[in-house]
């Protein structure tokens, strides 16, 4: 059997990842009859005898008893599951989505038996709690969305709020599952080369998924307080595949980003952006639909166009935003966010983005500023920019391009309170003084910090 | 008795050559003993018709299993293996159940000679089967009738169904132990009090934590609301409860007008529970003690109480949404937000079934709300649930207005916008004004120099004389913030500032309210 094989040859030479190949639940473009093959190699009676006899005799490796007996559970476990698979795509009377996921959970059963048992699998076989973990995940959302399509009464049994909790009852239990998977390598106590705590982030990343897909990511607070309260047992980060960081550090953000932690968010968002793979273009465009919003609220900086470029779908979500931003262009600005809106919101990034706004006023008023001109250059001294300006001018900035009728009319307080909080945040330096109706700003290029004028 | 018998009743406990196993599936009825009578008739051919035999399969089972000339095939032995193994118990069946269920479908596969062609592998575990026929009995009750009953049942029987259930129950109930049952996931209780499944988990602990002493008096207090007969039939003492997680909804017998609220420990009482008719006139009194006397304590109560009878029923329409919406205005007006986020949470379930009401009032609602608790990941979602069609609403726009003139800081446009709010909106914008004053405060502060005057501060943060403005700088800082000067009171900013950057904070706190999702 080409299956056991295989089996053989990733377990003579410590593979995980082609370990984690054989348990796969797809055929593959040059074996596509791989799942087949394997299915009818034996059948239910002499499940386990064929297991043992292909998986373990011969010339193998010697293998534990205990460990072979483990695996021989998991392959059991796993033929089934390849049934249920197989019957799907025949289209068997019978198949279903429930069952795949039912007989994917004795797997992911079984292996867990595995590792925490007795019989103890070495942690280089982590892979496989990684494929099974994902395949966990897919089989659940599959199942649920089948029960979401069979189950179109509407009012069942349910009661309050389990409308949305039923809606995803299998995720919810796979995520039970995921989570023994998580503490299975949280805590392992075995010297940390052959620890199964080199698993622990893909693991919670498995978890991250599930919990922002089941809509719980208040959940994913638990993994992270489990996770520090183990760190000082834990391998630096630096030393775990790229892959497992880049995942992690992006879930870190993002559930940063939802607190409107921008500061702590822009962090782990910057670490996934700089180790992500070049090719991976996917992730690279996911880490910046968060890290652009960071890095407008945290430093005021604007993607530039080469940053924008190879993202089409960036580009249309940021690009005009940008431009009304660096132009000062409220009105377009407004424009662009409502034209956006739906998707801002969906991948909640409206929040963040809508405090550019700030920005562009900022710029806006900076331009008032810069047309002010300078004052008299007394003799010899280098001239000096009008740094006492009437709030009315600013006033007549903003009514620039926004159609003057009553309603949208900017009154005078409003200006000042759009001044007050340029200057409370440290957009602009200086001060209103009201009864006067003038704007006095900062000398010596400060008026506007960081912006050279 | 075969031709005594009604037709769908031969066709089902027939004993005929279909395979087992789809025999099995069919099979509607999930007390063994009825089970095994269609053994015994299949060894004694006829059964005395009139039923009763049950102790006789009994020990006719138990005769054959043992039998030692039936040579098992290892799929067979496999199978019971897998029957006992550990993991593969069900906590609502119990060892006995399972065991009656296995050696029948063993038996009868032994007795139709289809050991060798019976998918074993396959086949469903007992614990299972029995699982599925008592969904199939819930889910159609005229199964269930004749499933159930020992005695030949007649079409007149199905008035009855709900009692035969709730007896079955009880009897299923009395085998597994209690233990057991703590593991089942408990509906009832979900339903009853809390409203996502985080909360549950700190209910939960919260409940575990308490004395047992505590839960009895709670029960019993429970118990003594139950009117007239809340003897026998009482689910309160039967320990049956948490047997079947998916039994039906009540239906309520209970004709009293007023009722006090309990928090369910068990299956409520259908003596206890008020039917719909009795519930609305139940609301129209409510209403009108509410205008006389107001006393929120006893409403907010009489509410909960509503509230428990419509969901322990399953009821969910208009009048459901009414109750749900009068509860949530009553609460914010009394600033009871813990249980105005409770009706909200309900509310939004309630509103996406298009039941009719007032989504958008209370779309706007839960947008100042999390305004108010300051819950970001919550008014992500909440923006998410907003159609354009509920932006044109005037109380939605109003909503999203205040939240964007708060995001970017604009005081100004926050109190125009305070002045004039739609519906009760007020009430709940009273929870964070006084916060979102302390934070204009702070950048006023900033950036007037030196000093402004008061009567600004007034008419700018929504104040309503110079006066309570005045009170409300010197709550917040001290008497040397404000100055007198060519006949006006002046706030001096710079001497202020720092009091007021620290007030904000302090106020900006996360709000934690109970109830909240």
């Amino acid at each position: 059997m080409e299956l056991a094989n295989q089996f053989r040859r990733a377990y003579s030479t410590a593979s995980g990842p082609d370990l984690a190949a054989v348990l796969t639940p797809i055929a593959t473009p040059n074996n596509p009859h791989r799942l087949h093959s394997f299915y009818q190699f034996t059948n239910i009676q002499y499940l386990n005898k064929d297991l043992h006899t292909n998986l373990f005799h011969g010339k193998s490796p010697k293998v534990p008893k205990p460990e072979q007996n483990a695996w021989v559970d998991i392959f059991a476990a796993y033929w089934e599951a390849v049934g249920e698979v197989l019957k799907c795509e025949d289209r068997h009377p019978g198949s279903s989505a429930v069952a795949i996921f039912t007989a994917w959970k004795k797997l992911a059963n079984a292996l867990i038996r595995g590792y925490s048992g007795s019989s103890g699998l070495p942690a280089w076989t982590l892979p496989c709690l990684y494929t099974v973990g994902k395949f966990l995940r897919t089989f659940a959302i599959k199942a649920d969305v089948e029960a979401a399509s069979q189950d179109s009464s509407g009012f069942g049994f349910q009661d309050d709020l389990s409308v949305e909790v039923e809606k995803n009852a299998n995720l919810e239990e796979a995520a039970r599952i995921m989570n023994r998977m998580f503490t299975l390598c949280l805590s392992d106590r075995a010297p940390i080369e052959e620890s199964r705590k080199w698993g622990i982030y893909e693991t919670t990343n498995l978890l991250f998924k599930t919990y922002f897909k089941i809509n719980s990511v208040g959940l994913t607070k638990n993994l992270l307080r489990a996770l520090n309260a183990q760190s000082d047992d834990l391998p630096p980060l630096e030393a775990f595949p790229k892959s497992h960081i880049v995942t992690f550090e992006y879930y870190v953000g993002v559930i940063h980003f939802l607190d409107e932690n921008y500061a702590e968010a822009e962090k782990h968002l910057s670490t996934a952006w700089r180790l992500c793979h070049r090719g991976a273009f996917k992730n690279r465009e996911l880490i910046l639909t968060y890290l652009i919003p960071c890095h407008l609220v945290t430093n005021h900086h604007l993607p530039r166009k080469e940053l924008l470029a190879p993202f089409p779908r960036l580009e249309q979500l940021f690009g005009s935003l940008s431009n009304c931003i660096r132009k000062g262009d409220l009105v377009g600005f407004d424009q662009a966010m409502s034209a956006g809106e739906a998707e801002f919101v969906k991948r909640r990034i409206y929040l963040p983005l809508e405090r550019g706004r700030d920005i562009a006023l900022r710029n806006l008023f900076r331009k008032v500023f810069i047309a002010g001109g300078f004052e008299e250059a007394k003799d010899g001294q280098p001239p000096i920019r009008r740094t006492r300006v009437p709030v009315a001018e600013f006033a007549a900035a903003l009514r620039i391009g926004t159609h003057a009728t009553g309603r949208t009319r900017v009154d005078t307080d409003e200006v000042e309170c759009l001044l007050a909080n340029l200057v409370y945040k440290g957009l602009m330096k200086g001060y209103i003084a009201r009864e006067r109706g003038i704007v006095v700003l900062s000398k010596n290029n400060t008026a506007f910090p960081g912006t050279g004028v | 008795m075969n031709s005594s018998a009604p037709p769908w009743r031969a066709t089902a406990w027939a004993p005929t050559s279909t395979p087992v196993a789809s025999q099995v599936s069919a099979a509607p009825a999930y007390i063994p003993v009825q089970a095994r009578r269609s053994l015994a008739s299949n060894k004694i051919n006829h059964l005395p018709s009139n039923g009763s035999p049950a102790p006789q399969p009994n020990m006719s089972a138990a005769d054959e299993a043992p039998r030692p000339r039936v040579e098992f095939p290892p799929a067979v032995r496999l199978y019971v293996q897998r029957c006992f193994a550990p993991e593969n118990q069900v906590a609502s069946v119990s060892h006995s159940e399972m065991q009656e269920k296995l050696r029948h479908v063993i038996t009868d596969a032994a007795e139709n000679h289809k050991l060798d062609m019976i998918d074993w592998e396959r086949l469903a575990l007992p614990q299972v089967m029995i699982q599925n026929e008592r969904n199939k009995i819930l889910a159609n009750p005229s199964v269930s009738n004749w499933g159930m009953s020992s005695l030949p049942s007649s079409p007149g029987d199905t008035g009855r169904k709900r009692k035969s259930t709730d007896t079955n129950q009880q009897q299923s109930g009395k085998e597994s132990p209690p233990w057991r049952k703590a593991n089942n996931r408990n509906r009832f209780e979900d339903r009853v009090t809390y409203p996502s499944t985080e909360k549950k988990q700190r209910m939960t602990l919260d409940d575990s934590s308490k004395s047992k002493a505590n839960l009895e008096m709670r029960k019993k207090r429970f118990e003594g609301v139950g009117y007239g007969n809340s003897g026998t039939s009482s689910p309160v003492d039967s320990p049956s409860r948490s047997v079947d997680p998916d039994q039906g909804p009540v239906v309520g017998r209970c004709q009293t007008l007023e009722k006090n609220y309990f928090r369910l420990t068990s299956a409520p009482n259908p003596d206890t529970v008020r039917p719909l008719p009795v519930l609305q006139k139940a609301l129209d009194l409510l209403k009108k003690k509410w205008k006389q006397e107001g006393n929120y304590t006893y409403i907010c109560d009489q509410f909960k109480s509503l509230r428990q009878d419509l969901t322990v029923q399953h009821i969910r329409n208009e009048f459901t949404v009414l109750v749900y919406e009068i509860h949530a205005r009553i609460a914010l007006e009394k600033g009871d937000l813990g249980e105005y986020n409770q009706c909200q949470t309900q509310l939004r379930v309630l509103y996406a079934q298009q039941l009719g009401g007032h989504p958008t009032e209370f779309k706007a609602y839960r947008i100042l709300y999390f305004i108010y608790t300051r819950n970001w990941t919550a008014m992500n979602d909440a923006l998410a649930d907003v159609t354009a069609e509920d932006k044109q609403d005037l109380a939605v726009k109003h909503a999203l207005d205040v939240r964007s003139a708060l995001a970017l800081g604009n005081y100004h446009r926050f109190f125009q916008l305070y002045l004039d709010t739609p519906n009760m909106g007020a009430y709940l914008m009273d929870m964070f004004v006084d916060r979102e004053r302390l934070t204009a405060l702070a950048a006023i502060c900033r950036a007037y120099k030196p000093d402004v005057n008061i009567r600004f501060i007034t008419e700018e943060l929504g104040f309503e004389s110079d006066e309570q403005t005045a009170r409300f700088i010197l709550d917040h800082s001290s008497e040397d913030t404000l100055e007198e000067k060519h006949g006006s009171v002046r706030l001096l900013t710079s001497k202020a500032a720092a009091r007021f950057e620290q007030a904000k904070a302090e106020a900006n706190r996360i709000v934690d309210i109970k109830g909240q999702i």
